[in-house]
């Protein structure tokens, strides 16, 4: 189950962060997320020299902590989006697929004019789809 | 790692027992420990003494139940008691001497071998000898003594202690023997024990554990580093599948057991495998051992235990990894499955202990509730203290003595916890957790890892705040802080600054509170639905709007001095009031920026000095309930323009607050500060100070005793609020001018008052070069006395080249200066006696420093620059005069006046000159017929002959010039040449006017053969013509020289000279004679051909062409009679002459060989000839 997901900027600053937990982890979901940027950064400095990573978006397993798996994606304009999920079995496609979808979603809310570049994305649409693609996160492996 | 046995924390070590010879003993134990590997060893002096060595127990019966899985003794029993080989040392002389001593001998033997037999012990058996004696052995004595022992010959050593030579061999011989056989022992016991395993002979899943666990060490004993590894591991998954399987034991304590095996099991595999560089395959291993293990936590009560298990796993993992070789440990070698591959921080001791502090974390928390949940624990009874590790590993037991006798009781579970939590409680865990995050957050923080140091910070400095250590957590949470604010993390900013809030009322730090308190309160969280689901948010309470607002008015309660701040300790309380005022400050990096906000904006960017210009102050606040300010007080760096403003529904207030005397007092008729509302207040200002006004401060009051100083910020050089700016908020422009809003300063540039006194710079034409250019410089009052004035001259290339520049520390030279100032003259008034002592003067080449004396409204004073230039050039003459326009004022501002003239510098005159040969007189010069024409090449004059020079001047300025002399001036007083004339006054001044160009021509005769002549330099003496522009002065008259020097010339004999002879004109059908005259000047035969062409206008009589030989030093003369035909100037016949010698031709030029043919024969006026006379003409 996928219990936290989140939008960070340029600064290293949040600009979506919605945990879906019944529990009262919040902040232990913030403080997963806040540390794995540290892995981003590692990864995106000290890239590996093997070849096809070289312009892979997808950051794979950040790092596993305890209770949680964290998985991150660069956009090519550097948001990095972070997964956390409790699930301790999860295919690499699965999140692929994930980021993919998340990352579309993700273009279109900053595609609306409203919307200024480097400010939290307040939009509902988006909270909604989002809360959708996390639903169906494993289902079609599944199935 | 340090709480384990030493015998699990290092390899084992093969143990050998040396029995008898007491003598020999330090030396082989010192052989057998240094060698690789090394070799342990029990010294037993003498035989009686071989019972230490403990007996073989006799077989367990398959019936009997299992205790344990294998016994805390074993292991240190097998490194220290029971060794691998025994070695009797015998005296030669006792093996030797008489049958009673044999007799002991075989004695002792045999009672040895009787003890080792049951555990299949090595014998080696060394025979001490002494060099001396060593052929009095006799050899059926060693013989039967090899029979009576049983052993190979090459176990049957001979010892010599005292020779070196020998003693090395047969420490060496020992040691391969003991190593050997100690290598057989372990090989044989391994191997006995997995022959059970491999039949699968035994009865319990104990015993397969620690069958294989067995034969791991001894593969250990043997170094064979793979078997013990994988029999390790087989013994792991054994004990694995023992989970959840029912035994008689108690459950807890069975669990309890089976962990204790499974750390030392995992222990020894990380060990191995980090010893042989597998790091990847060491981690996987830790990540399965940990992830088998989690779940099995274990009945409620003894939570605790199973934390502080794992969180020990973890520091050991992370010990392990720690001391294991840097170098593996940075470079993580790629393994082909992705999924399964180690990230980065695992790689890091530093992830272990984090891990392992946030498990003792969860341990304290499960004991403290365990401690909670059970009542009765807190009075310690007898039972608790008797509790000792039993003889197996993992399991407790009750020791009770009856009389001498010990009896271990095993423990039923209840027991065993009341046991745990006694001791737990016993432990505190807090100063351990610490230790760990400080270990993990300096390596953190050593990989550049900021934000998961900052995590181990945050846990770091809970726990200090847990065990009440209020300073040191606070050192922690501010720096955390920092990293969340600058980062915009809200709830965990959150989190941090409700501890901080916390630890300021711990170490009774009121304005830190307020100050925490107010950044709180004005964090962007904005909404209530905000994470509903979060509560635990630090021990501010949620993070919500509702709170914000209950700690905005918590915090202005005690600001204001309405409550007191209740501290931690003994119900202390501290009051703001005016024993403790409250300061805060603002600035531009200050996290309080988002509570009050100060930006000032000068409606214009310069103003006159007196007159009023408009300031407006925004100010804003984030803070979630509106602010009631009592007082702003704004500061400006210019103090007198200081001013207050009182808010006006509070007037009491600002009557009673300090004001001090003379200060402007405004009022505004609120100043409440709502939510992200710009409160604009403006007002009017005046200063009388020339120069910058920069408002520094707005200080804003609440309440008698609290103070905000914001530090005044431009709204065009305004940063975005940190934490607001990635929020959505509504844009709003702090000033109603929105221009200003973009461009609007906080300073503003007070103008110094306008000039009353008129510069004049009295402008003429252009300068001279060579003259002493006069420019008068008048200073003329007109509304402004003047005082203390100085004036300052200023001389700048105007093409921008730095030759005038007074910063130039090289000395300056006429030479290599082309413009300079000589002098500044003024006239002193007559009525002033004496000049003022401050009268200074100084001038440089390019700069003049005056003062000017004190005029009064509508005097003038003036004073005359004098410039000279050496070169053309143009330049910018800067004068600036700076005075007061009142005396006695010191604070009053200088007034200045500047003024600006470029000057153009000309050349007056250039000179330039030519040579002229006589008329139709040809001297061959040898060095024209030679070399090709040169444009740099000399000219070159012929000895004794006369030549022409003519000089002309031109005149290029623009303005007229007399001219009073020219002379030549030789260089060298000799009688090289001759130059006439040498010096002519003008009688009659020529004026000579722009444009013009005056001539002048001298006879110049060399009279020496050298290659280079200097003639001399041209002198022309000048002077401004006075009569056309009469404001010049007398000063200005004196004459000014040009001069130009006269290339040198080439001076050579020409070896012949040729020269026409003609009459000036003709007269119609009269015949005229025309000669060629050649003259040999040298001493040879000159063979010379000549022709002469015919010519249509003469009838000409003569040779026509021959070959002719002029004689040395003679004349040759050809002549002819010519008949004109024609009229006018004619071309006379061209005659050529060639000499053969120097191949050189005369080519007469055409102007020289025309002669003008009268019809008739004309008649001259008497006073043409004064006109032929005329040397110096001028010409058009």
């Amino acid at each position: 189950m996928i219990v936290c997901v989140a939008v960070v900027g340029h600064q290293n600053n949040p600009l979506y962060i919605q945990s879906f937990t019944e529990s009262d982890d919040v902040l232990k979901l913030h403080h997963i997320v806040h540390c794995s940027l540290d892995v981003v950064d590692e990864r995106v400095n000290n890239p590996k020299k093997s070849g096809p990573t070289l312009n892979e978006t997808f950051l794979g397993l950040l790092y596993p902590t305890e209770n949680y798996k964290v998985y991150g994606y660069l956009t090519n304009t550097k948001v990095k989006f972070i997964l956390v999920t409790t699930d301790l079995d999860v295919r690499d496609a699965d999140v692929r697929n994930f980021f993919r979808s998340f990352h579309a979603a993700y273009v279109d809310a900053v595609s609306n004019p409203f919307h200024v570049p480097g400010k939290k994305i307040t939009s509902k649409v988006f909270a909604k789809r989002v809360s959708g693609i996390v639903q169906t996160f494993g289902l079609s492996s599944a199935g | 790692m340090e709480e384990y046995p030493e015998e699990l924390r290092t390899p084992p070590v093969a143990l050998a027992c040396l029995v008898g010879c007491a003598e020999v003993h330090g030396l082989i134990t010192a052989h057998l420990h240094s060698q690789q590997p090394p070799i342990n060893t029990i010294a037993l002096p003498d035989f009686s003494k071989i019972s230490m060595i403990p007996p073989k127990k006799p077989p367990r019966e398959t019936s009997e139940p299992v205790g344990g899985i294998f016994r805390r003794d074993w292991l240190s029993k097998h490194r220290t008691r029971i060794p691998a080989v025994v070695a009797a040392f015998f005296s030669s002389h006792n093996v030797s001497g008489d049958p009673a001593q044999w007799l002991q001998v075989c004695t002792d033997l045999e009672n040895l071998k009787a003890t080792i037999r049951g555990r299949n012990i090595k014998l080696v058996v060394v025979v001490v000898t002494l060099s001396g004696h060593k052929d009095y052995t006799s050899e059926d004595r060693m013989i039967a003594l090899r029979k009576r022992a049983e052993v190979d010959s090459k176990n049957l050593i001979i010892f010599v202690p005292d020779d070196e030579l020998e003693l090395g061999q047969s420490l060496n011989r020992l040691r391969t023997a003991v190593a050997d056989l100690a290598n057989a022992y372990y090989r044989d016991e391994g191997r006995r024990i997995k022959v059970r395993l491999e039949k699968r002979s035994f009865s319990s899943s104990e015993l397969n554990v620690r069958y294989c666990f067995k034969v791991a060490v001894y593969a250990e004993f043997r170094r064979d580093w793979l078997e013990a590894l994988k029999l390790y591991e087989d013994a792991y998954h054994a004990l694995r599948e023992m989970v959840g399987m029912s035994t008689k034991m108690p459950p807890i304590q069975r669990i309890v057991e089976i962990k204790t095996i499974a750390e030392q099991l995992h222990f020894k595999m990380s060990t191995l495998l980090l010893h042989s560089g597998k790091v990847v395959e060491a981690i996987t291993w830790f990540r399965q051992h940990t992830a088998n293990y989690r779940r099995l936590v274990g009945s409620p009560e003894v939570t605790f235990l199973h934390w502080e298990w794992l969180s020990r796993q973890y520091l050991v993992f992370a010990q392990l990894l720690e001391t294991s070789s840097a170098d593996v440990q940075h470079v993580p070698s790629v393994v082909s499955v992705a999924a399964e591959k180690p990230t980065e921080w695992e790689f890091h001791p530093a992830y272990y202990y984090q891990l392992a502090a946030s498990y003792l974390k969860e341990k304290n928390v499960s004991l403290e509730f365990a401690l909670s949940m059970s009542e009765d624990v807190g009075p310690i009874d007898g039972s608790s203290e008797s509790v000792v590790a039993s003889a197996y590993f993992g399991q407790f037991a009750r020791l009770l003595e009856h009389g001498d006798t010990c009896i271990m009781q095993s423990l039923t579970d209840d027991e065993y916890v009341r046991y745990t939590l006694a001791e737990g409680k016993r432990f505190q865990d807090s100063f351990e957790i610490i230790a760990l995050l400080k270990r993990s957050f300096e390596a953190y923080s050593n990989l550049k890892a900021e934000r998961t140091a900052a995590y181990c910070g945050l846990q770091m400095a809970r726990e200090y705040f847990a065990v009440s250590e209020f300073c040191n957590a606070k050192q922690i949470f501010d720096n955390v802080a920092s990293l969340y604010r600058r980062e915009g993390w809200l709830l965990s900013l959150w989190e941090v600054l409700g501890y901080l809030r916390e630890c300021s009322r711990g170490i009774s730090s009121a304005k830190d509170f307020i100050e925490y308190s107010l950044e709180m309160a004005a964090l962007p969280v904005t909404s209530d639905a905000f994470e509903p689901s979060s509560k635990d948010c630090g021990p501010a309470g949620p993070a919500t709007l509702s709170q914000r607002a209950k700690i905005h008015k918590e915090a202005f309660e005690v600001a204001r001095g309405e409550s007191e701040l209740n501290l931690k300790e003994q119900n202390n309380e501290l009051k703001v009031n005016s024993d403790y005022p409250l300061y805060l400050e603002i600035d531009l990096v200050s996290p309080l920026r988002v509570v009050l906000l100060a930006l000032v904006a000068f409606h214009q960017p310069v103003v006159k000095p007196g007159a009023p210009s408009l300031i407006t102050i925004s100010l804003r606040s984030q803070l979630p309930t509106n602010v009631e300010i009592d007082q702003l007080e704004v500061q400006f760096n210019q103090s007198e323009c200081n001013f207050i403003i009182g808010n006006g529904k509070k007037p009491h207030i600002a009557a009673i607050s300090n004001i001090q005397p003379g200060r402007r007092v405004e009022t505004a008729p609120s100043l409440v500060l709502a939510t992200n509302k710009w409160l604009r207040l403006t007002y009017e200002i005046k200063s009388d100070h020339s120069g910058k006004l920069e408002c520094i401060y707005v200080i804003a009051r609440i309440g008698p005793h609290f103070t905000i100083c914001c530090r005044a910020e431009s709204p065009a050089s305004m940063n975005d609020l940190p934490l607001w700016k990635f929020e959505n908020l509504v844009e709003t422009i702090p000033t109603k001018d929105p221009g200003l809003a973009f461009s609007g300063q906080k300073a503003i540039q007070v103008e110094e008052p306008d000039p009353q006194v008129d510069l004049i710079l009295g402008s003429s034409g252009p300068a001279l070069v060579g003259e002493s250019f006069i420019l008068p410089v008048t200073v003329s009052s007109k509304g402004h006395a003047v005082y203390s004035g100085e004036l300052k001259i200023n001389l700048v290339d105007t093409r921008g080249g730095g030759l005038l520049s007074p910063r130039e520390e090289e000395p300056f030279s006429a030479d290599n200066l082309h413009v300079e100032l000589v002098d500044i003259s003024c006239h002193v008034p007559e009525d002033q006696t004496e000049a003022p002592p401050d009268n200074i003067q100084k001038i440089q080449p390019s700069f003049g420093l005056i003062s000017v004396p004190s005029l009064d409204v509508g005097e003038s004073w003036s004073c005359k620059l004098k410039i000279k230039w050496n070169r053309p050039k143009p330049i910018m003459l800067y004068a600036s005069l700076g005075y007061y326009h009142q005396s006695g004022e010191p604070n009053l501002q200088k007034v200045h006046v500047h003024k600006s003239l470029q000057i153009e510098g000309k050349t007056a005159v250039t000179i330039s000159h030519r040579y002229l040969l006589p008329f139709r007189q040809d001297p061959l010069l040898l060095s024209k017929v030679k070399s090709v024409s040169e444009p740099d090449q000399i000219p070159s004059l012929a000895l004794n002959d006369l030549t022409m020079l003519i000089v002309s001047a031109k005149n290029c300025s623009e303005v007229p010039l007399r001219l009073l002399s020219v002379s030549i001036e030789k260089e060298e007083d000799n009688d090289a040449c001759a130059v006439q004339p040498q010096h002519e006054e003008f009688r009659d001044p020529v004026v000579h006017v722009p444009g013009e160009e005056f001539k002048k021509v001298f006879t110049v005769i060399p009279k020496l053969n050298c290659t280079r002549l200097k003639i001399g330099t041209v002198c022309l003496r000048w002077q401004r013509d006075s009569r056309v522009e009469e404001q010049y002065d007398s000063c200005d008259n004196a004459s000014q020289v040009t001069k130009h020097r006269l290339p040198d010339v080439n001076i050579e004999l020409p070896p012949l000279v040729v020269s026409l002879e003609c009459p000036p004109h003709a007269t119609l059908g009269n015949p005229f004679a025309y000669s060629v005259k050649i003259h040999n000047q040298t001493e040879f035969l000159q063979e010379i051909k000549f022709s002469i062409a015919d010519s249509q206008s003469f009838v000409l009589s003569g040779p026509h062409n021959d070959t002719i030989f002029v004689l040395p030093r003679s004349t040759h003369v050809l002549s002819y009679m010519l008949v004109p035909l024609g009229l006018g100037s004619l071309q006379l016949p061209r005659v050529t002459v060639t000499s053969v010698r120097y191949s050189a031709g005369l080519h007469t030029s055409p102007a020289s060989s025309i002669v003008f043919v009268y019809p008739s024969k004309p008649h001259f006026g008497a006073n043409d000839t004064r006109e032929t006379r005329r040397d110096s003409f001028v010409a058009d």
